[in-house]
């Protein structure tokens, strides 16, 4: 469902931060994308949103080849995947639940279904409770989960996951780790971007590790690498 | 929760309601600076409405002068009073005249005669040294005709250059002078009344810059969502069409008010040269007119910021 073919991708100060990258990934699974920090993990994931365009290499997303995507197709596609971002993206000038709403409102759901689905998605991730606040006074750990509930509220089938566990203790990633399972679970495809050891270790999913911009390992490679081997969801480059 | 006050009227999560929603918000949060910013646009907009509601009554008062005017066509002297009679009677009939008057040469001595005191210079000339005349009175649409000083000379001349004519006289010089003054006022207010109208749509222009830079967090995450343009920029837009809305309404309440100021003296001014002259109160089209410009003005002053092309992209840090 998402495959990269040689992409590269270079910011304006031509420094490159990713090179030749190449894999693909399939339909329901789940797979972390890890390095160091600078390696890249952020953009690649802002490659498959369409927020950056390769300098080259093609990307292909479903059934949509992102060479030949107009600009006006790009906000919909972007509809059709949830983003938890790795510094939340929170309003904090809007209560927790007009924060989860606005993907409904952008999509055009009626009034019902927002609520429904938004006091729905809030349970989720157990923040039910709090949907008249401010997200500014709820935790790190809370905030994330609002993000989280924002990035599923509209049911998206592929969820792109930037650090939500960046700065949050053991517990709390955890708590997070297993939200995201369970999305996927329900047949959401999952790429979680982390560095974070203890869940690399602990959860046995296919990595694609990236080095300075290159990729260093990817899920086939992990037959050379039986630490990191898949045990679940499946990828093929 | 039937009526949870965390959320909104059902109608502020559609995306219209939304955009409303979030530009009226932003109004309110700065309710100061807004309304600086509109009084500012209602005193801008406000001369240029007084103008308009002015220059309607102007145009009338300058036709219905000239309509009370008449033009004396001296005849020949050797038109005898019959054939001056048939001829006023003939004019009558011609395009560009409401009535004649035949004053017969008798009649014009014995009118001569009250008004001067020259009996005895006349009686010295022995005879009626004074020709036949036909008063001519124009008819004028004042309703609809711009250009009535040069219709009624236009009439004159052509009653000069008949052969049984000796001379033809119209008083229209003040009216002429009045015209060209009042044509001076007009395009010097004009011009007044077009840069501030551009001044006001720099002033709206300007405001939703401000806007749009204030809201650029949402705009982005919003992005982020998979928000369309339209999407982003619909509460801008209605963030300007707000603003020319309640600006033009200031505008054409100061401007109402300052006119009623100004009507008792320019009609006791007017009254001097034209008795039926009177400013006419602006009509309720006329205060709605005002309004509908000023909104379709901030409308467009949105429309030209969101649509520069250096906003094209803000997903692009
Ligand atoms: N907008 C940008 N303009 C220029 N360079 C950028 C931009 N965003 C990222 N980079 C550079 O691209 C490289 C990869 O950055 P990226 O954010 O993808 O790394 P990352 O793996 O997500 O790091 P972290 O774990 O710290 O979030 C870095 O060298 C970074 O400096
Ligand atoms: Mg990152």
């Amino acid at each position: 469902m998402i495959g990269f073919n040689r992409v590269s991708l270079a910011y304006h100060s031509g420094q490159f931060a990713l090179e030749d990258v190449t894999f693909t990934l399939k339909p329901g699974s789940f797979t972390f994308l890890t390095g160091h920090s600078g390696a890249g993990k952020s953009s690649l994931l802002r490659l498959i949103a369409r927020l950056e365009k390769p300098s080259s290499g093609d990307i292909i997303v479903g059934d949509l080849r992102y060479s030949s995507l107009k600009a006006r197709q790009e906000p919909k596609l972007r509809r059709q995947m949830g983003i938890v971002f790795q510094d939340n993206q929170l309003l904090y000038d809007r209560n927790v639940f007009d924060n989860v709403a606005l993907p409904l409102i952008i999509s055009g759901y009626r009034f019902k279904d927002v609520k429904t689905r938004a006091m729905a998605a809030l349970e989720r991730v157990g923040l039910g409770e709090r949907y008249a606040e401010n997200p500014i006074v709820l935790s790190g750990g809370e905030q994330q989960r609002v993000g989280i509930a924002r990035a599923v509220v509209a049911r998206p089938k592929l969820l792109l996951a930037d650090e939500p566990t960046g700065n949050l203790d053991a517990g709390i990633s955890e708590e997070i780790m297993k939200l995201l399972l369970q999305f996927n679970a329900s047949g959401v495809s999952v790429l979680f971007a982390t560095h974070d050891q203890d869940l690399l270790t602990n959860y046995r999913f296919p990595q694609l590790v990236l080095e300075g911009g290159r990729l260093a390992s990817d899920p086939n490679a992990s037959m050379a690498n039986p630490a990191r081997r898949a045990t679940r969801g499946s990828a093929n480059a | 929760m039937p009526n949870d006050p965390a959320i909104g009227s059902r109608w502020s999560y559609t995306k219209r309601g939304y955009a409303v929603t979030q530009s009226i918000r932003q109004l309110r949060e700065r309710s100061l600076a807004t309304l600086m910013t509109l009084i500012v646009l209602g005193t801008t907009l406000a001369l240029p409405a007084v103008f308009w509601f002015g220059s309607s009554s102007l145009s009338t008062l300058i036709k219905s002068s000239v309509g009370e005017e008449s033009i004396t066509v001296y005849l020949d002297m050797s038109i005898p009073d019959l054939q001056g009679a048939e001829l006023a009677q003939q004019w009558e009939t011609q395009s560009g005249v409401r009535a004649t008057l035949y004053v017969s040469r008798r009649e014009a001595l014995a009118l001569f005669q009250q008004q001067n005191d020259l009996d005895d210079a006349i009686t010295a000339l022995g005879g009626n040294p004074l020709p036949g005349a036909v008063v001519v009175f124009p008819a004028i649409d004042t309703a609809n005709d711009p250009l009535s000083v040069e219709l009624v000379e236009a009439l004159a001349n052509r009653f000069a250059t008949m052969a049984e004519v000796e001379r033809v006289q119209i008083d229209l010089e003040w009216v002429r002078k009045l015209q060209s003054a009042l044509t001076l006022f007009r395009i010097v207010v004009s011009m007044l009344a077009v840069f501030l109208t551009l001044t006001g749509f720099l002033v709206i222009g300007n405001t939703v810059r401000l806007e749009l830079l204030r809201r650029h967090r949402e705009m982005q995450v919003s992005t982020l969502l998979g928000a369309s343009r339209s999407f982003l920029n619909r509460p801008i837009l209605y963030t300007g069409t707000l603003y020319g809305l309640l600006g033009g309404s200031i505008a054409a309440v100061i401007a109402t008010i300052t006119y009623s100021f100004i009507k008792t003296p320019a009609d006791q001014l007017a009254a001097q040269y034209a008795s039926t002259f009177r400013l006419a109160l602006p009509s309720g089209g006329q205060f709605l007119t005002i309004i509908a410009v000023a909104t379709a003005l901030g409308l467009l002053g949105a429309l030209m910021t969101v649509l520069k092309p250096q906003q094209a992209n803000i997903t692009n840090r």
